[in-house]
Formats: structure tokens, sequence, C-alpha cells
């Protein structure tokens, strides 16, 4: 019995660490509404139809995109309407568009 | 609590208030109804937002009198042959296919606020719960002594896209060899600060190919305008000699324009133009006028919900707002609509309601793989949309820069057209 609650626990905790959601804190309190609500404001240039000019980011990584946006907030990604966007998120603003844009089919 | 846990609580609370929520939502009839009024920026992005979002649960209507709507940004790139005109058109069939959304080819003759009804031009009624007016500008044809309705083939004000940005087109192409081409930019505040000055650039690329020896006067009712810096240094290094702007200042003041003589009388001077682009001031679209939701020319709005401070029952969105901060500007229209979107369905269907997050970017072109931008985010205030932070392009930043800022314009076209009509 042991044993089976044993491997229960492997299997349950590999799934969550392999959908990168147990071990990341770039993606703690991410909340999936505000997300959709957020993404209104990237939705403007990012979508599915092109990736001319802009990349189409849906279906992306969340830690990749929490990364990302990170790395723009603190001005080390050039662009400036993606630091001027990422300048006015806090951490779980990113954590939610994170998984939001990850839900996403690409 | 970890994020595969709130997705699934998240999904079984919906999934719960559905099935509470049924009795009132079965029926068609008994659905909360919103009617959006204008198919542009503001009002194709919350028809489809609200549609979309509340998956059903609110009956949405479309009132927008064109089966195609051409876009207004874009439409200067049009002018300067950068691109077709149908590549500006879009349908709005999606918004029906995809998200249910009742569109009704009509124009919205007046509101009846008290009854909560809006009259088609057809002279059928509808109803709403909530009335979204999106209903960009008109323009005050009396604002320029000479100008008219009539006037506007002969000087084609273009501000509204479609036919008139063709007519300007054709007279632009046919223009006689070294002639003058006028334009008179209209007076603050306006629709797209930096269109007036984008389309100097588009004619002046067309005029540097097929008419070099030809004139740009440029009569502006003001002293200074959007992005000027880059737009006069870009004009001098693309077009020098070509492009002559004359602020309010200097030439006085505009009198009159003459759409016969094609002449346009100043304190200063009488201008002789072959081709004149006259814009003219403007105002907001004439449904929120007869919604009686204006203060003067404009919509003064709530900034955390974009309803209008006359009626709680009416939002308007984009050019006809007093947005405040925010420019009269497609991307403008299409980030209210979202925070006017989730404030009425959480009015209409008690979904959360965030918190107004607005951000606005203009792109423009000055040359061949030449663009600029200017850019903001903004905030609600208590009584006005407030600029948290800015930028603008910078006129030192080097040829491989601007031809990605261009390319990221394309990729905004294309981001922004699928946000409103996919």
């Amino acid at each position: 019995m042991v044993k089976i609650v044993f491997k229960f626990f492997i299997v349950i905790s590999c799934f969550l660490i392999f959908r990168g959601l147990v071990a990341e804190p770039l993606l703690d309190g991410a909340d999936f509404d505000y997300g959709e609500y957020l993404s209104g404001q990237c939705l403007t240039c990012h979508q599915n139809s092109s990736d001319e000019g802009i990349p189409a980011i849906n279906g992306a990584d969340a830690v990749y995109i929490a990364k990302k946006l990170i790395l723009y907030k603190n001005k080390e990604l050039e662009n400036e309407v993606m630091q001027l966007v990422a300048s006015a998120l806090d951490k779980e603003q990113i954590a939610s568009l994170a998984i939001y844009f990850n839900s996403l089919e690409k | 609590m970890n994020n595969l846990s709130r997705r699934s609580f998240v999904s079984f609370t919906l999934a719960s208030t559905s099935l509470l929520a049924m009795p009132a939502i079965s029926t068609g009839s008994a659905r909360p109804k919103v009617v959006v009024v204008g198919g542009g920026a503001g009002g194709a992005t919350a028809a489809r937002y609200i549609a979309k979002d509340s998956k059903g649960a609110i009956d949405v209507t479309l009132i927008e009198a064109s089966k195609h709507y051409y876009t207004c940004f874009y439409s200067n790139l049009y002018l300067g042959g950068f691109r077709d005109y149908d590549s500006i058109g879009h349908s709005y069939d999606n918004l029906s296919a995809n998200h249910g959304v009742n569109v009704v080819h009509d124009w919205a003759i007046s509101v009846d606020s008290s009854a909560r009804k809006v009259r088609l031009g057809s002279g059928a009624t509808v109803s709403y719960d909530r009335l979204v007016l999106s209903p960009g500008i008109d323009i005050k044809y009396d604002s320029i002594d000479g100008y008219s309705v009539e006037a506007q083939t002969k000087m084609p004000h273009a501000w509204k896209s479609g036919t008139q940005v063709k007519v300007l087109r054709d007279q632009v192409l046919n223009m006689p060899k070294g002639g003058t081409f006028a334009m008179v930019p209209p007076p603050n505040p306006y629709r797209c600060p930096p269109g007036p000055y984008e389309r100097i650039s588009m004619v002046a690329h067309i005029l540097k190919e097929k008419n070099p020896t030809a004139k740009i006067v440029v009569i502006d009712p003001k002293n200074k305008f959007s992005k000027q810096g880059l737009f006069m240094a870009g004009w001098e290094k693309y077009y020098p000699g070509m492009v002559e702007w004359i602020d309010n200042d200097t030439h006085g003041g505009i009198k009159n324009v003459n759409p016969e003589t094609m002449e346009i009388e100043t304190d200063l001077d009488t201008f002789k133009a072959d081709v004149a682009c006259v814009v003219p001031a403007q105002r907001a679209g004439a449904i929120a006028m007869n919604a009686g939701v204006t203060d003067g020319d404009w919509s003064p709005i709530v900034p955390a919900s974009m309803q209008t401070k006359a009626d709680g029952n009416i939002y308007v969105l984009g050019d006809a707002s007093v947005a405040s901060a925010m420019p009269k500007s497609g991307f403008s229209a299409n980030s209210q609509a979202k925070v006017a979107a989730n404030h009425i369905r959480g009015e209409l269907t008690d979904s959360r309601v965030f918190p107004a997050k607005f951000s606005n970017t203009c792109w423009s072109l000055v040359a061949t793989d030449d663009g600029i931008k200017v850019g903001a985010n903004y905030r609600a205030g208590e009584e006005k949309i407030e600029v948290v932070d800015k930028f603008v392009s910078k006129t030192d930043e080097g040829n491989a820069k601007r031809k990605k800022t261009y390319e990221e314009s394309i990729g905004w076209y294309n981001g922004i057209t699928t946000d409103m009509f996919s």
C-alpha cells in the first residue's frame, strides 16, 4: 500500500513538474482570469494570424513568457513598446499573463 | 493555491455558476442585451470581446452601416502606394460566425435612453441593457468658411478612410507637373494626431518619384504637432526643399477656402493649390450627440469603465470620448473597448471586473522602411485618464531601427484587425 501511494506521489509530482507548475516561483500567484483580461493589451499586436514584425506568442512556454517580460521590465531587452507594457506589470500580472498565453492554441 | 488547482477551481466555479444561472439565460429573450453602435476599432472590439468572453451569456448586436470597413489607420499607406485598397478592407462575417454577434448593417438614428432603445434607419428599434457608442468622428463642415459637404470632392478631407482617400490618391497622381499640394490639418482635438503629417510624408513619397518638381505647403491651424521633430527631420532627409510647413502664428489664421478656385486664404497670403487636402475640425459622431451623452463636441466618460458621465447604461469609446491624455486613435479605442467589455460583463453577468488598464502606440511611416512611433501607458484617475509612462522614437536612432519599427507596425496592423474582426 505504501508503495502504491509512493508511486502515485511520484507520478503526480512528475506531472506537475513537467507542467512547470510547482517548482517555478516565477509563476506564483498566477490568476488565469486576470491573465485573460490582461491579455487584451497584448492581443492588439500579438496574434496568431501573423508572425511578421511582431511574434505570435500563443501556446509559448509559461516560464519563457514570464522571463521575457521580466527582461523587458528591467530594460535588458530592447523595444520601447514592450518595455512600456512590462514596466506596468507586477509579478502576479506577469505570472497571470504567462499561464494564460501558455493555455492558448498555437 | 497552485495554478492547476486554481484553474480547476475556477472552471468548477464557472460551471456551477452557469448551472445556477441556467434558468435565466436558457431562453434567448432572457439574456441581457448589449447594443454596440459603430464597427470600428472601438465598437468591433467591444462587440467581439463581450460576445467571446461571455460565451453566449450576453446577446450582442452590432449596428454598423458599412458591410466592408476600411480602416483609417494605414489609409495613408494606401495613399502612398505601400498598401493596396483591398488590404485595408475588412468584413464583419467572422463576428457573427465565430462569436454569435448579431451584425445589423444600418444607421443608428436616435437613442431613447429612458426606454433603452435605439432606433435604426429602417425604422426598427433595438432595445438594450447596456449601450456602447463608438461612432468615431463627424466632420464639422462649417468650421472652415467656404468648406461644405459638396466641397469634399474638390478638397477631400479623406479623414474617415474609404472612398475619400481614393479620391485624394487619384488627385495626387494626376497633379500637374511642378504643381502645389496644399494640406490644411485640423485644429486640436482630432482623430489621429500624427495622421496629417504622415499624410504629408506619403504624398511627398509619391511626388518625389512621379512629380519631383512639385511642392507641398502645409497651412496649419496649430503651432506645433505630434512627433514634429521626427517628421520635419524626415522631410528634410528624404524630400529636401519639397515641404513647407507654415504654423498658425506665421500665417495668422485660415480665413476661408474656395473649392472652385482651389484657394486657401490666410491673414498672410492666399495660397493657390492644384490639389488640396482640407481637414476641418471634428466632433463626436452624431449618435453620441443624439443620445445626450456629450458635453460640447465630445462625450465625457468615467475613466475606470468608459461609462458616460451622463448615463451609466451608455458607454462611449474611442474618438467620440473625452479620454483626456489618450489620443484619438484606433489603438486607444481598441484598448478602451476591452476595459468597457470587462465592466459590462461584470455588470450583466457578475463576472470579475479588473482594474482599467489602457495603452496606445501610434506608428507612422515617413518614407520607405522609415517608421517612427510614440506610445504611452495610462491609468484611470478619479476624473481623467492619466499618463503613467511614455516613449517616442529618437531622431538619431539609425536606419535599421526605423525599418524594424515599420515592420512592427505591419505586425500591429495584422494584430489589431484580427483583434477586431476574427
